[in-house]
């Protein structure tokens, strides 16, 4: 890669054009991604998704955005987020009738009047968007036609894309979170380089089993019949205590001659030993029989669970910059510096070794979003009042008639899908000047 | 070779070992209880009375081999006693372990167990009446699934307000009943919480289920199903034939076409060909198979749109004894789509590959000294650049097994073919657990044999790989 932008770097001295353009790494990688026009496309595209994703509520709602009514001025859509926070609620008439009933003044509504979970009791039963709809006006429309209870698609389609973004994000923050924390031991210590004392390495497999042991077995009642939320929060509170107590006590007994005498633990090997078990673990095997067992369906399992499997490919990215890093001079330099172990690697050798993982995570977030639409196209671990790509398409199945809902959620599964792969193409090859 | 292939098995112990904790986990964390699951359809005759239902139940749990302890030890705090799993009822035992959870004393707490279960025998016994005794049993089946202090204390209180107050017959339980209340006081009364913060190791031996699960595995019995009990291998064998036909056909297929396509596009770089084969492929590639799937069976087996061409899901419903030219033509009939759909995705996959490879190797020196030496473009190009851009082609052929598998599970359930990916969908439904950690075992070591088997390709291929003396 350095050989790369050295040429890169000839290159343009050469042509004596662009000595005043910003030779880093980083610059010279944005340019490369520029010149390729598919993937600056796909991530035109992704800026438009991502938009729709957060303005969701905005875009798809049953709510007016802004209304008047005898006489007082509403911001409905925006008091709900109010409301979803407890610190505010709505007057019983807005409960007595549907948000469509009322006789407003003035009204602005949102560009697709329904909610995804909104029931249209008049256009219920498969209404295609071709045939006519008994609707107010055509600003009620059901552009992409409605599913067999009368939810519209298209706001179907908007929730649809917030859940694809947010399961393609979570999934893979939690994958990179772990995987740059496993590539990195493996990758900076390599075989050869983390040497603890013994105290310290059997006082933490001790504080494993003790972890364990106070934080998950003897609270199992508490986990279970209390709010999980912060029953879990107490438990990793407890577990981290007895890790830092111990590892405390070990810093203690460091200095006794015989608990002090180092090991060298080779992490390189242990790493890659888990990720060979990882990845010869089915992984749609294994999600689906868990998210089958989890009784409170929620999609946030299933972000959790995706991102506890696919950290190895990740992992690996790390692990094989890292080896690389780990002997350049500069890393050297901050050693001799005196820093700790720490800090040279999350200082020093991540930042510089975090670049080319995007590759990963673009391909990792298509195959979590793929994931999840399928699941949901299953009907596995997804709850069945949320409305998502995968479900829609799902509903397919059960009407044949009903084209539409075969192929709009398919087509922006396919398109969200086709994305994220341009991108990570893309980025390898702005990446890796040989691949041209 | 051989000691590094007898390596590499080794390796796969641990792994193996992993992924049967994993599903043997997965199998006691998922909710429901096998044996009632299995008991439900034998009726009411067997529930009759409780002794009865509750030798039933005894058979049920011994033959699926789940009266034995779970694993070979566990670390539960030291209130625990290390006899709960001789309680065979999955509800009654998870109500004893949170009664445990709270207040710590497994004596009192078993003896309150022990008089609630002579409440229930004597309200069978001493309460001959029908209408009468149907006012307590239910309160008494409540009590065995309450936990809570106030949801036991107000059953409590039901149960001793109309025994104490009700007709003769009832009265002859209120002594129990009282005698029960006594149980319970003494329960809260001793509570010890201080023993639930004491560790406790606790070891069972080899004679547990998991044991018992792994080493009939090891020796290829996988059990029998929860639901039918069937013997697994006797339902794995009739879904593998129907994976097997179409996995083959499929990645033959897909490798028939790809080859060619690939070197074709490789070797034509630029042309007009590879750019929109290229462009093709990639399309292809990132089309969901799931929704290619949904797409052909709503367009192309109904009469909607006027498409009718293929015959419905299933595989027709011809009956065995049909002559074997009709059963072969109405099964081809109903795999054209499916195989349709296993192969479009491998085939993008492949030939992607096999571009990226031949490109790699294309340009390198001794490519161009082979044209140099006059060789004729056949040879060039199979002989000297085909052969060198197997590699990528090789490591495919090992993650194409698991691939495939999960691929032929969405393809198999959208058009309903009694597949490997349908049997293995359906028993995560109903919750079949040996069905379901057999696949994932088999699954997992399918994989592991697919690398194994990449590995010694690859050295069979490139004569440069030497397993032998790996790092000097």
């Amino acid at each position: 890669m350095l050989i790369g932008i050295q040429k890169e770097r000839e290159a343009a001295q050469l042509a004596g054009t662009a000595l005043h353009q910003d030779q880093s790494y980083r610059a010279v990688v944005k340019r490369q991604f520029r010149k390729n026009r598919m993937a600056v496309w796909s991530l035109r595209v992704l800026y438009v998704l991502a938009f729709i994703a957060i303005t969701a509520d905005f875009i798809a709602n049953e709510k007016p955005i802004y209304c008047k009514l005898d006489g007082e001025t509403h911001f409905p859509v925006l008091r709900s987020y109010l409301i979803g926070l407890g610190l505010d609620s709505w007057e019983a008439r807005f409960f007595q009738y549907g948000w469509h009933e009322h006789d407003y003044e003035s009204v602005i509504w949102p560009l697709i009047p329904y909610s995804a979970g909104t029931m249209d009791r008049k256009n219920n039963n498969f209404v295609s968007p071709l045939e006519t709809q008994d609707v107010p006006s055509w600003r009620f429309r059901h552009w992409l036609g409605t599913d067999q209870l009368g939810r519209d698609i298209a706001a179907g389609m908007v929730s649809g894309t917030r859940t694809a973004m947010i399961v393609g994000m979570v999934s893979m923050s939690i994958a990179t979170l772990i995987g740059v924390f496993f590539g990195a031991l493996a990758g900076y210590f390599g075989d050869d380089r983390l040497r603890v004392s013994r105290a310290r390495l059997w006082l933490n497999l001790l504080a494993f089993f003790l972890a364990y042991f106070y934080a998950v077995s003897a609270r199992a009642y508490a986990l279970q019949e209390g709010h999980f939320g912060r029953e879990a929060l107490i438990s990793i509170g407890i577990a981290l205590g007895i890790f830092l107590l111990l590892n405390l006590l070990a810093t203690l007994l460091k200095r006794s001659p015989v608990l002090g005498r180092a090991i060298t633990l080779p992490m390189d090997l242990i790493v890659m030993r888990l990720i060979e078990v990882m990845n010869s673990i089915p992984a749609l095997l294994l999600i689906l029989s868990v998210v089958a067992i989890i009784e409170s369906q929620s999609i946030i399992y299933i972000m959790a669970i995706i991102g506890l499997i696919r950290w190895t490919g990740i992992a690996r990215f790390i692990r094989a910059e890292l080896l690389r890093v780990r002997s350049l001079e500069y890393i050297e330099a901050a050693q001799a510096l005196g820093y700790s172990k720490w800090r040279v690697i999350f200082r020093h050798a991540i930042p510089n070794a975090l670049t080319p993982v995007l590759i990963t995570i673009a391909f990792g977030i298509a195959s979590a979003i793929l994931l999840e639409a399928f699941l949901s196209f299953l009907g596995i671990g997804v709850p069945a009042e949320q409305v998502t790509w995968g479900s829609m398409l799902n509903l397919a199945r059960s009407q044949f008639s009903a084209w539409w809902l075969a192929i709009f959620p398919g087509v922006a599964i396919f398109v969200t899908v086709t994305i994220f792969n341009l991108l990570g193409e893309g980025l390898a090859d702005a990446l890796d000047p040989r691949r041209k | 070779m051989l000691q590094y292939l007898i390596k590499r098995i080794l390796i796969f112990l641990p792994t193996l070992l992993v992924i049967s904790l994993l599903a043997f986990g997965l199998s006691k964390a998922a909710p429901g209880d096998p044996v009632e699951q299995r008991n439900r359809g034998l009726g009411d005759e067997a529930q009759r009375s409780l002794a009865n239902a509750d030798r039933v139940y005894r058979e049920t749990a011994a033959y699926l081999g789940l009266d034995k302890p779970v694993f070979y030890f566990s670390i539960a705090p030291a209130a625990y006693p290390d006899t709960l799993y001789r309680i065979l009822k999955r509800d009654e035992r998870e109500t004893l372990e949170k009664l445990t959870a709270q207040y710590g004393n497994w004596p009192l707490i078993s003896s309150y167990y022990h008089q609630l279960r002579a409440l229930d025998r004597n309200s069978e016994t001493t309460v001959p009446d029908d209408v009468a005794r149907r006012k307590v049993r239910p309160l008494i089946k409540q009590l065995y699934l309450g936990y809570k202090d106030s949801r036991i204390t107000s059953l409590l209180d039901q149960l001793a307000s109309i025994t104490g107050t009700d007709t003769a017959q009832l009265a002859r339980l209120h002594p129990d009943v009282v005698q029960l209340q006594q149980h319970y006081q003494a329960v809260k009364a001793g509570a010890k919480p201080e023993r639930l913060y004491l560790p406790d190791l606790k070891w069972y031996g080899f004679d547990n289920q998991y044991h018992n699960w792994l080493s009939s595995f090891l020796l290829l019995d996988f059990g029998k199903s929860y639901i039918d009990s069937r013997p697994v291998a006797d339902k794995m064998k009739d879904a593998l034939r129907w994976t097997l036909i179409m996995n083959i056909l499929a990645i033959s297929l897909a490798y028939l076409l790809s080859i060619p396509l690939g070197v074709y596009s490789a070797v034509y770089k630029g042309s007009l060909f590879d750019r929109t084969s290229t462009l093709l492929l990639f399309i292809l590639y990132s089309l969901p198979n799931f929704w290619i799937a949904t797409m052909l069976v709503v367009f192309f087996t109904t009469p909607e749109y006027g498409m009718d061409w293929f015959p419905s899901l299933g595989l027709g419903d011809l009956p065995p004894g049909a002559p074997f030219w009709e059963r072969f033509v109405e099964a081809a009939e109903h795999l054209i789509l499916p195989i349709f759909c296993l192969t479009y995705g491998a085939l993008a996959f492949i030939s992607r590959q096999v571009r990226g490879g031949m490109l790699n190797v294309i340009r390198q020196d001794f490519v161009r000294t082979a044209w140099a030496k006059g060789l004729n473009a056949r040879q060039v190009i199979w002989k000297h650049t085909f052969r060198n851009a197997l590699f990528p082609i090789i490591t495919m052929f090992a993650s194409l097994f698991p691939a495939v598998f999960a691929g032929s599970l969405v393809i198999e359930v959208i058009f309903n073919i009694p597949g490997m990916g349908k049997l293995t969908v359906d028993a995560i439904f109903q919750r079949d657990w040996p069905v379901v950690y057999t696949v994932l075992m088999l699954a997992a070591l399918l994989t592991m044999a697919g690398m194994l088997i990449a590995d010694v390709l690859y050295a069979w291929v490139d004569p440069r790989v030497n397993y032998q003396k790996k790092k000097a």
